[in-house]
């Protein structure tokens, strides 16, 4: 522990040094009326130099008197210190550090300001009902954005700062009185645990703190919407923000929240029923839809009905390939049209896909490389697999697997790779919490809010699985 | 944990070599076969296969007007060999699983087809749904490669008629599982159906495009002593058959209108005058459309004899009335209902009496119920219970309930204006 010298010189290099002289840390040394030298620091483009100078360096200048600094700066978010390693944690994250001759005390002003990204709607999680705005890369204005929508004093903030380079913060949020403590307690604990020099996104808290690596279940939510944040935390979760990310985590993550939509509850409940039926159907197809499909056409041809039959053969006939590695052709295709998509710029990601349409869609079907069924079947997985958005990383990798097991087993390696998959879904746990509530362990409370949406006003309950002290939502109902 | 693990793994793994259906086939190495046809010269079987031919745009023929098939013949001791002998004249492996019917040869059947029906109970890939058929009075590759309908495929075009039998019960959609359950079983013979050529009367224009000359028809039942057959039941008989065998669902009752009384009538009928009623006695016909049956058979011994007991209740709508009566009035539809019944009785005794006087077979299924119900006496008289049968009484019961009367309830002469 290195104090703070009264030799304002000696401060001086030893900041210097600690940055290595950088070009971009600025001193500014100067004397005031009372022929005491100042020196202060801070890293340009980081602060608001117009308060810097106007409520700063013009009032010390001009102070005749030996007044306290306090009297002098009327910043609110002055403090002092004592430390200087302190000083220089402080100043790369857009402090201003004041040193004063012969005095062993720096004060510290904050007047971070930096140019940020305005509030939009977030791309991936767009709505036709409900608030647009999402999060932003700067973590002030998200955790703003939850203040907004939960102005309760419960909701507290608690902070942490991960990765010894990049020094980012993290804060975790929750609603005190709802929160499971347990996992509450959990959450401090993996977080205090992660060791790492560098946190660039909130993934990589996400892959330090979840709870099964192997599994391909994604165990921790995230999104980018403050209402969906302000949802799950009502729940009883807790939500970990990240500076830098517009993700916010939320954990625990069960099963069925990838299902669920911000919009189901804000919709009336009959069409939210529907579309989640329609989920789970997609989630369905567009896993298994593949490997059935070449199953059923080289092993169990004798359970297709003959006149589907009959035009699936007709398709067939002078395909060069077989079933299963047109299958693979037609995924691949898809994929690097999908992720060409996504890395291309946006004028010719037009392009692309116009001819990905072509090429797959009509070239490949006439020039009879593939069948015209395959292409269907092909593009009704893409499709329905954009239902289940949260669960993609699982979708496209676990159909292939079906298709491998379909292709060499038939619908007998089908079955064994959904039983598998389904077996290790549901052992899975987030932050102690079974992920496959409430169905297994089943929850008549959490069904309410399974594929069936009961109307909101029947919502009495919190989710079991998540809440365990505080389980009732309507106060109305709890004075009973 | 880990041995479990392992055990696990290992179960799984066993599973593998309980299934039956191992080894992939690809879609384009498959001849799909919709109908067979299995005859018989001296003692070789010749196979006949309906092969859908596979052109990618299949749907409908090709403009050339050429048929989406292929058909080939082959020969051999065995089904199963004549089958896999194919391969020397075909490119593609015969697939059977999609077979829609399955023709047998008079010949074939009049020898009896147990020693080549083995095959078809055997080898997983004949589906038992298929039908199977008799073809009247020719070899079955006579009528194979011949369709009058829409459907190219003569397999589904077959398969289509048997369906439609509902509609008339003239004919018996008999799969393999069904014939097989009959041949089994005791004290009933299994009965097929019946596949024949038929002249076709057209006028002179009517599709002058069409060259054929004949039509197939499923009309009608092929009437099997266990494995050979005997002879043939006719439309009519084979409906009698059916509503023995309570399997009609659907279909129409045609019968001649009764002569009702005329001294009520002319109350019963306002808006006709006398000339009109006196016309009544001249036939004219009556439809009543099927819309549910159910028959119970019944066996009796009733003092040291065997009597059987038929018990139909049908319950039906007008269909058609060609006679100008008021069907409005209960007393009419009380004489249609009787008349109805009437016909009904005739026909179910046609089919009996032929089973009975002609055949000496009981392929109704009396014996069967006899066994159900007098177990000790059966095992006495089963080895002669079709000459049993040949003689016994039976007692034709039948209950008519016309329930609607269509959407018009005017007598077809009712005068203008009223």
């Amino acid at each position: 522990m290195i104090l703070i010298s009264k030799r304002v010189e000696d401060n001086k290099t030893f900041v210097l040094d600690s940055f290595n002289n950088t070009s971009d840390l600025i001193h500014y040394e100067f004397e005031t009326n009372d022929n005491k030298k100042v020196i202060i620091f801070y890293i340009e483009g980081f602060i608001d130099r117009d308060l810097l100078d106007r409520d700063i360096v013009k009032p010390m200048i001009s102070n005749k008197e030996n007044r306290d600094i306090k009297k002098i700066i009327s910043i609110s978010n002055l403090s002092e210190v004592y430390e200087i390693k302190e000083v220089i944690n402080k100043i790369s994250e857009g402090n201003v550090a004041i040193f004063i001759n012969g005095n062993s005390i720096a004060y510290l002003v904050d007047l971070k300001k930096w140019e940020k990204r305005s509030i939009e709607e977030p791309l991936a999680e767009s709505v036709v009902r409900g608030p647009k705005e999402g999060f932003v890369e700067d973590i002030s204005s998200n955790r703003n954005l939850l203040r907004k929508k939960i102005k309760s004093n419960n909701l507290v903030f608690e902070d942490y700062v991960i990765g010894e380079q990049t020094r980012t913060k993290v804060s975790i949020a929750y609603v005190n009185g709802i929160v499971n403590e347990d996992v509450l307690n959990e959450v401090r604990k993996r977080l205090n645990n992660i060791d790492t020099d560098a946190i660039l996104e909130s993934g990589y808290i996400e892959q330090y703190i979840e709870d099964n690596k192997a599994s391909m279940f994604p165990t921790i939510g995230n999104t980018q919407k403050p209402d969906v944040v302000a949802g799950k935390i009502l729940e009883g979760r807790v939500a970990i923000f990240c500076d830098g990310s517009p993700h916010v985590l939320t954990v625990p993550r069960l099963f069925i929240e990838n299902i669920q939509t911000s919009e189901d509850y804000y919709i009336r409940p009959h069409y939210a029923t529907f579309l989640r039926s329609i989920r789970i159907f997609s989630l369905f197809l567009t896993i298994l839809l593949p490997g059935v499909y070449v199953a059923l056409q080289i092993f169990h041809q004798e359970m297709i009905p003959t006149v589907l039959l009959v035009s699936m053969a007709g398709a067939r006939e002078g395909v060069p390939l077989p079933a299963a590695i047109e299958a693979f052709l037609m995924i691949i295709m898809l994929e690097l049209i999908k992720e060409s998509g996504i890395r291309l710029p946006r004028a010719v990601g037009s392009a692309v896909s116009i001819v990905g349409a072509l090429v797959l869609g009509q070239a490949a079907v006439q020039a009879g490389i593939v069948s015209a069924p395959m292409v269907i079947v092909i593009a009704v997985t893409a499709i329905a697999e954009f239902t289940v958005s949260p669960l993609i990383e699982l979708l496209i990798l676990h159909r292939l697997v079906i298709l491998f097991l379909g292709a060499f087993a038939g619908l007998y390696g089908v079955t064994c790779g959904l039983v598998a998959l389904i077996v290790g879904g549901l052992s899975l746990n987030s932050f102690g919490v079974s992920y496959g509530y409430p169905i297994a362990p089943i929850g008549k409370k959490g069904l309410k809010d399974f594929v069936i949406r009961f109307p909101l006003s029947s919502f009495i309950f919190r989710p079991k699985g998540i809440e365990k002290t505080n389980m009732v939502r309507h106060t109305s109902r709890r004075k009973k | 944990m880990k041995k479990k693990f392992i055990l696990l793994i290992s179960i799984l793994l066993l599973i593998t070599i309980l299934t039956g259906c191992w080894g992939a086939q690809e879609l384009n190495t498959l001849g799909i076969v919709s109908a067979t046809g299995i005859d018989i010269e001296g003692d070789e079987i010749i196979t006949t296969f309906e092969i859908i031919k596979l052109n990618p745009s299949l749907g409908s023929s090709r403009s050339d007007g050429s048929k989406n098939v292929r058909y080939i013949q082959t020969r051999g001791k065995t089904i199963f060999e004549a089958l896999r002998n194919t391969t020397l004249v075909f490119d593609r492996r015969i697939y059977l699983s999609h077979n829609q019917v399955y023709i047998l040869g008079e010949e074939l059947a009049k020898k009896g087809l147990t020693p080549y029906f083995d095959f078809l109970q055997r080898d997983h890939e004949c589906r038992e749904t298929a039908y199977l058929l008799v073809s009247k009075g020719s070899k079955a590759y006579e009528i194979m490669g011949f369709s009058s309908g829409v459907e190219d495929l003569q397999g589904n075009y077959i398969r289509d008629m048997l369906k439609n039998n509902k509609f008339t019960s003239k004919s018996v959609p008999i799969n393999i599982t069904e014939y097989f359950k009959n041949y089994y079983d005791a004290g009933i013979q299994p009965v097929v159906g019946v596949i024949q050529k038929k002249e076709k009367k057209y006028e002179k224009n009517m599709e002058m495009k069409n060259k054929d000359k004949s039509i197939l028809s499923v009309e009608g039942a092929a009437v099997f002593n266990r494995e050979k057959l005997v002879g043939y039941l006719n439309g009519e008989e084979t409906r009698g058959y059916n509503y023995v065998r309570n399997k009609v669902k659907d279909g129409i009752i045609e019968f001649p209108t009764p002569s009702i009384d005329i001294s009520k009538n002319t109350l019963l009928k306002i808006g006709s005058n006398v000339n009109n009623i006196s016309n009544l006695d001249i036939k004219e016909f009556t439809v009543v459309e099927i819309i549910k049956s159910i028959t119970k058979n019944k066996v009796e011994i009733e003092d040291g004899k065997i009597i059987l007991k038929i018990n139909v209740k049908t319950k039906g709508m007008l269909g058609e009335e060609q006679s100008n009566i008021d069907v409005s009035k209960d007393e009419v539809i009380k004489t249609l209902e009787e008349a109805c019944s009437k016909e009904i009785k005739k026909q179910i005794e046609k089919a009996l009496l032929k089973a009975q006087k002609e055949y000496k077979i009981d392929i109704f299924g009396f014996g069967n119920l006899f066994y159900r119900k007098y177990p000790k006496d059966w095992k006495k008289i089963k080895d002669n219970w079709n000459d049993i049968f040949s003689e016994v009484e039976f007692r034709v019961d039948v209950k008519t309930d016309i329930i609607r009367t269509g959407i018009t309830n005017i007598p077809s002469d009712s005068l203008k204006g009223e």
